[in-house]
């Protein structure tokens, strides 16, 4: 309840701030003036002699102790977790080709709605006609891209990964920004491999269970 | 000298003492300030600018000057021998030079290797060493031995053959040092252009080229030609006030024939009293006095109030034609602020006129450098001419004119382009000519303690302690580089007070100006009076006694430098102490990754 009553002495609780010292030494000024001086020029010295005599910590690890703690990114990077999400890349098949199988299950699964695929038929008598298509053309727009991994998870092919370890790029355009599928099949991931551990079963393979759009379950 | 050679000399003095020293100095302030400033509060300021030099041009700007220096030191020992003194001179010279490019070159490597990890066998070497530090012990060892050695050995036979020894491998030693250090740094370049950074100093050079092309606006309803001329009006004086002075003792020219100054015949030495001798010794052709100032006037100190007075004018006129309540508001701040101060300023100088009897600065600092610094004997006017200086340059904890919080930027809020970074460098240029004019009037000007016109001579009294003769362009060259130390000392000194201090009210301003500095000045001219009307009437004795305490200023000056150097010394030495914390999980992560992972830029 809010009341205009002033406060009566006896309801003033806890003990008064101390005043600020006015004695002569701080009234002069400049003895505290020089205390401040020393203070900073200290900071001063000792976070500039660290860093000319490469004395610095480690800003990743030591992420709140004294000294200056920046990275001097591109120089200095942050090492990436295993499973940091970087560029995309297309996976390879033994061929050069593309995995991709142009589903559009990951460019449905985008939240970004960043991901245009184009699908291909192959050619009239290639063992895969009908069984699968390829992707004439496969668009990423690493601007509106929000590194979700989404597009990973939804592919049933594992066709299409985020272990590229490569920090998204600044340019000055959004042009450059726009990645084919040239592009991303450029891509090596982080062990240097541009197909993938998981096996495909091609027509023809042994392990082939004879499935395709004629010859159903 | 001919009307002639006096333009010429005075364009050449200008230009080094305006772009040479002034610019210089106020362009690495702007970096200072603006960006190392971060340093204080743990952080890199910008350092990014960058200027790419292909290879093989920055392969040789590392290797050039390297064979250069080299070449010139085997040359001097193969073609031009000295003998007797000159001989032990260059012995200890050039084993010395030889001695620190070696540590200093090996501790440079050293701190590279520790860096970037052992690449090629000679890092192995460099890194089997150890702590870096032990290559700075081994080199002050050296140094040490040899400066031991040969005062040990002199005036024997065995001296005798260390010296020509010495005289001998120095060059030697000298040129491998440094052509092996440049080779080992040209052939780290190892993509195909080098990043130049020049540690960060081009940021502020990438600023102000940028000002140039950035739209010059000029208020609408703003005084067109005043809003144009209120920069330079601002700029000008500052400028020209370094002009008074001096940065270096006095230079003593011969003549030719026809009794005509020849800067090619610069004295050898000079008698330690007086300014010049009135002729060469043994020739009698006439001796030249220049002296290292761009104005020899002998109002001295009081162009100096005239010019900074008409600073003052700069700020309010940008204030007025900018048609803006805030520009005026923050010139009319600045006019009174700067009015009120320069009568401080001018009271505070007064004690000092009233002991050094003159107005002409060289004088100031001969009568300085003859007793003891003004400092000493003016302890509270240099206090409060420091403090009136930083107001007169209106920045923190004066910067009342351009307070961002209630003015925006003050009377330059309508500025843009070159002509906002004309009042912004102007700032920078006012703290370097203080900073000038508050050395030579109250820390020696270009005199360092013992270092007279003829060499060092270490005297309290009449008990000689240390002499040593030195050329007279060695001494004039010290003194300049003392003057230039001062200078810059004090310029960081007021970026000091800038990053510590809280900007003032502006009635405590006025109150710290009118109330507190102006009454301290005014005593200290009483005081001053009555202390040097006291001493003229004393007796000779007490005369001398302070004579002697004057030299014993300069001991004190002398040690307290030579324990700063030490100390800081000491303080490079020291270990960097970091606790290891591991505060999250990511940090853990890191520290199993093996941390911030450093590469090079520039493929």
């Amino acid at each position: 309840m809010l009341t205009n009553q002033p406060l009566g002495p006896n309801q003033v609780t806890g003990a008064p701030l101390p005043r600020p010292d006015r004695s002569a030494a701080i009234q002069v000024y400049v003895p505290e003036i020089a205390k401040g001086l020393a203070i900073t020029m200290g900071r001063f010295l000792k976070n500039t002699k660290e860093m000319a005599l490469s004395q610095r910590n480690d800003p990743t690890i030591e992420s709140i102790s004294g000294g200056i703690n920046c990275v001097s990114y591109p120089e200095q990077r942050r090492p990436y977790p295993e499973r940091f999400r970087g560029v995309h890349r297309l996976t390879h098949r033994t061929d050069g080709s593309p995995r991709c199988v142009a589903c559009l299950c990951c460019s449905t699964a985008c939240p970004a709605q960043c991901i245009h695929i184009e699908a291909g038929e192959y050619p009239e008598g290639d063992p895969r006609r009908g069984y699968e298509r390829f992707p004439a053309r496969f668009v990423i727009d690493e601007l509106r891209c929000v590194f979700c991994g989404f597009c990973v998870e939804a592919c049933p092919c594992d066709a299409i990964r985020m272990d590229t370890g490569i920090h998204a790029a600044p340019y000055d355009s959004r042009e450059q920004f726009i990645y084919e599928k040239d592009m991303l099949m450029s891509f090596k991931g982080r062990d240097g491999s541009q197909e993938s551990e998981n096996p495909r079963h091609e027509p023809g393979d042994p392990t082939h269970p004879g499935i395709d759009r004629e010859h159903g379950h | 000298m001919t009307f002639g050679t006096l333009f010429v000399l005075s364009l050449i003095k200008a230009f080094a003492v305006v772009v040479g020293l002034s610019l210089n100095i106020a362009g690495v302030l702007t970096w200072v300030d603006r960006r190392q400033g971060a340093i204080l509060q743990d952080r890199v300021g910008p350092e990014r600018a960058v200027v790419w030099i292909p290879r093989r041009i920055a392969q040789g700007a590392v290797l050039g000057p390297a064979v250069l220096a080299a070449v010139g030191a085997l040359a001097l020992f193969f073609f031009k021998d000295a003998e007797g003194a000159a001989r032990t001179t260059r012995a200890v010279g050039f084993s010395h030079l030889a001695i620190f490019v070696t540590w200093f070159t090996a501790l440079l490597i050293a701190g590279r290797v520790r860096v970037r990890g052992v690449k090629s066998s000679f890092d192995a070497f460099i890194a089997s060493v150890g702590d870096p530090r032990h290559i700075f012990y081994f080199g002050l060892g050296a140094h040490l031995l040899v400066l031991g050695l040969l005062a040990a050995l002199a005036g024997t036979p065995a001296g005798e053959t260390a010296r020509d020894f010495l005289y001998g491998a120095g060059p030697f030693v000298f040129a491998f040092s440094a052509l092996f250090g440049a080779a080992y740094a040209a052939q780290r370049f190892q993509h195909e252009r080098a990043g130049f950074r020049l540690i960060g100093m081009l940021h502020p050079a990438a600023d102000g080229l940028k000002t140039i092309f950035k739209e010059d606006f000029i208020p609408p309803g703003g005084d067109r030609f005043l809003h144009k001329i209120a920069p330079f009006i601002s700029f000008f004086p500052v400028l020209v006030l370094l002009g008074v002075v001096p940065i270096g003792d006095t230079l003593c020219f011969g003549s030719d024939e026809q009794g005509r100054i020849a800067f090619t015949k610069l004295l050898e030495t000079v008698p330690r009293d007086g300014i010049c001798p009135t002729s060469v010794l043994g020739t009698g052709a006439p001796v030249h006095a220049v002296r290292l100032q761009v104005l020899d006037l002998n109002v001295g100190i009081l162009f100096f109030f005239a010019m900074a007075g008409t600073g003052v004018v700069g700020a309010a006129l940008a204030g007025w034609a900018s048609n803006n309540k805030y520009s005026l508001l923050g010139g009319l701040r600045a006019a009174g602020q700067m009015v009120s101060y320069e009568v401080t300023l001018g009271l505070t100088l007064i004690g000092a006129l009233m002991i050094y009897g003159t107005v002409r600065i060289d004088e100031m600092v001969r009568w300085q450098a003859e007793n003891a610094w003004g400092i000493f004997v003016q302890p509270v006017a240099f206090v409060l001419f420091f403090a009136a200086a930083i107001a007169e340059t209106k920045r923190i904890p004066f910067d009342l004119p351009e307070g961002e919080s209630e003015l925006v930027a003050g009377y330059f809020t309508e500025y843009s382009g070159m002509k906002f970074a004309m009042f912004f460098f102007s700032e920078y240029v006012a703290i370097v000519t203080l900073a000038g004019l508050t050395t030579a009037v109250f820390l020696g000007g270009w005199h360092l303690p013992f270092l007279h016109r003829d060499g060092i001579h270490m005297a309290i009294g009449d008990t000689v302690i240390f002499s040593q003769p030195l050329t007279h362009l060695t001494v004039v060259l010290l003194g300049v580089l003392g003057f230039v130390g001062k200078t810059v000392a004090l310029c960081v000194l007021q970026l000091f007070i800038r990053w510590t201090l809280p900007r003032f009210r502006y009635d405590q301003l006025m109150k710290l100006g009118w109330r507190k500095l102006l009454p301290a000045a005014l005593v200290n001219v009483l005081v001053t009076g009555l202390v040097v009307l006291a001493i003229q009437s004393a007796s000779v004795e007490v005369q001398r006694f302070m004579g002697v305490l004057g030299q014993l200023t300069h001991l004190v000056v002398a040690v307290a430098g030579l324990v700063g150097l030490v100390l800081f010394v000491r303080f490079l030495l020291s270990r960097a102490e970091h606790q290891r914390v591991l505060a999250s999980t990511s940090a853990q992560f890191a520290a199993a990754a093996g941390g911030t992972q450093t590469s090079r830029m520039g493929a």
